[in-house]
């Protein structure tokens, strides 16, 4: 399948003693669910980030769909406005009749769960409920390519595990092409495809993860497949 | 009856913002149309009498409104022109460089320094109420502004990149995320603002120290000029009631304005 991100020697420079990429290569594949691990501060978010638009390479050429959506770390909601408005937002900012919108929130709002808060306010969710909101709001405007910024860092165990299930559904449903970043190699090794590890600004080693879903941590090719990566993570 | 069926269906739904072309266009020119409305209430309506010879308490809840007024135009101002600076000061750190030290100069300079010059410039059009307005604005504004700043300058960075990945941009940003996020700043730079505002009014409305050869008669008539004509002729009981009249007004104010308008911007917050 042709990739629909393409990464060719992708450098990015904040000044002249700030690099935060360094000749990046990768490709992810249409429908692949794709996740970029490393350590804090080795440039995940800045890839993620030109995928979205929000920064521009130094140098090197980037592939990318122009229907990109993100759905954020501490979920990027405007407190103003309830679950509904925050998810019709990129609708309304690009002219969608109201009569659609409504019904398309109404549809995005039922399929992450949430169906009877529409009314509510952000501040009267709970972390996992407000992530929902950030992942209606982003499939709302029908996205080529869904970006996820560690999206489960600030929750729960529990509910991060149901929200990873939701997102596999979701990827499995819509078969969009999702490139999330995580810290968490077990988050990583889970749910995606393929794992991407950037070290020291560029991308270390590319791990194909072929387990069958639902992947369980305490099954033995689980645990090879994590201590495959881990090797290189701390290496 | 059309309306009322809509409104229950946004509720219902989840969507409590205006919709329609006409609400928007409501919104937006509502605090143009209250600036517009009190001016000609203050420049064609007499309910100003001419300050009278002998103060009466009579006149002081007349004098009160009129103060009220002048303040409100003045604070109304300073907010309608306070929101375009300070996203002058955020739009760029070389806007910044330029005009946060511009405007911090210019809120330093004492504001009375220059009213001589205005209230001339302003008797020469025979404006005398715009000078105090002029005066109560200026002394507002640069409050207003700074306050404005510092709440643009905490809106967090995912909350402008989201508005940007799902393409929420120009009038639109400025109207779903910047207005709003700036909403506590808003309040609570109002507050700081309406205090200076009350601190000013009494060398507002008192003219005749500005202008040669000025008299009693060349005073606005206000709680402020009240209080100094009061003063000036020894008439504590006056003076007291004018004192007493403005603490009510301001602890009012406080209490049915302020207090509710701080309850109201905590859903603006980001938390």
């Amino acid at each position: 399948m042709d990739p629909v991100i393409d990464f060719k020697g992708v450098s990015k420079s904040f000044g002249p003693n700030e690099v935060a990429l360094r000749d990046v290569t990768f490709s992810v594949a249409g429908g692949e669910f794709a996740c970029i691990i490393g350590p804090s501060g080795g440039g995940k978010s800045t890839i993620l980030k030109i995928i979205a638009g929000l920064e521009k390479e130094t140098s090197g050429a980037v592939v990318k769909p122009e229907k990109v959506s993100m759905v954020f770390q501490a979920g990027a909601l405007l407190p103003w406005l309830t679950v509904a408005e925050n998810v019709a937002i990129g609708l309304r900012a690009k002219n969608v009749p109201e009569a659609r919108i409504r019904t398309e929130v109404a549809r995005q709002i039922e399929a992450v769960g949430l169906r009877g808060l529409e009314s509510k306010c952000p501040r009267d969710l709970s972390g996992g409920q407000r992530q929902r909101v950030g992942i209606a709001r982003a499939l709302a405007v029908d996205p080529t390519v869904l970006l996820l910024d560690e999206p489960f860092s600030a929750l729960d165990p529990k509910t991060t595990e149901e929200l990873h299930q939701d997102v596999v559904k979701i990827w499995r449903e819509t078969k969009k092409t999702i490139v999330m970043v995580s810290h968490l190699i077990e988050e990583a090794v889970s749910l995606a495809d393929r794992v991407i590890l950037i070290k020291n600004s560029t991308v270390e080693k590319i791990f194909p993860i072929a387990l069958e879903r639902p992947r369980r941590e305490n099954e033995a090719a689980f645990a090879h497949e994590v201590l495959q990566v881990r090797r290189e993570f701390f290496k | 009856m059309d309306n009322r069926r809509h409104i229950h269906h946004s509720r219902h739904s989840g969507f409590s913002y205006p919709t329609s072309l006409w609400s928007r266009l409501h919104s937006a020119f509502t605090p143009i149309i209250v600036v517009v409305v009190l001016f000609i209430i203050l420049r064609v309506a007499a309910i100003f009498p001419v300050v009278p010879t002998a103060i009466s308490p009579d006149y002081i809840g007349l004098a009160l409104l009129a103060t009220f007024i002048r303040l409100l135009i003045a604070y109304a101002l300073a907010l309608v022109i306070s929101v375009p600076l300070a996203l002058l000061v955020v739009k760029s750190p070389l806007m910044e460089r330029i005009f946060l030290p511009t405007f911090d100069i210019a809120q330093s300079i004492p504001v009375l320094a220059f009213f001589p010059v205005v209230v001339i410039f302003f008797l020469h059009f025979g404006l005398t109420d715009a000078a105090a307005v002029f005066i109560i604005f200026l002394t507002m504004l640069w409050t207003m502004v700074f306050s404005l700043v510092g709440g643009l300058k905490i809106i967090p960075t995912d909350i402008k990149d989201a508005a940007k990945v799902f393409g929420v941009k120009k009038f639109d940003y400025l109207r779903r995320v910047l207005l709003p996020a700036i909403v506590p700043s808003i309040v609570t730079g109002s507050l700081l603002t309406w205090a200076q505002g009350w601190n000013i009014i009494i060398v507002a409305e008192v003219l005749r120290t500005y202008i040669p050869g000025g008299t009693a008669a060349s005073d606005l008539f206000g709680i402020g000029s009240v209080l100094v004509d009061a003063s000036a002729n020894g008439q504590n009981a006056v003076f007291i009631a004018a004192i007493l009249v403005m603490v009510a007004a301001i602890a009012l104010l406080n209490f049915f304005v302020w207090q509710p308008l701080l309850h109201y911007a905590e859903r603006y917050k980001f938390e």
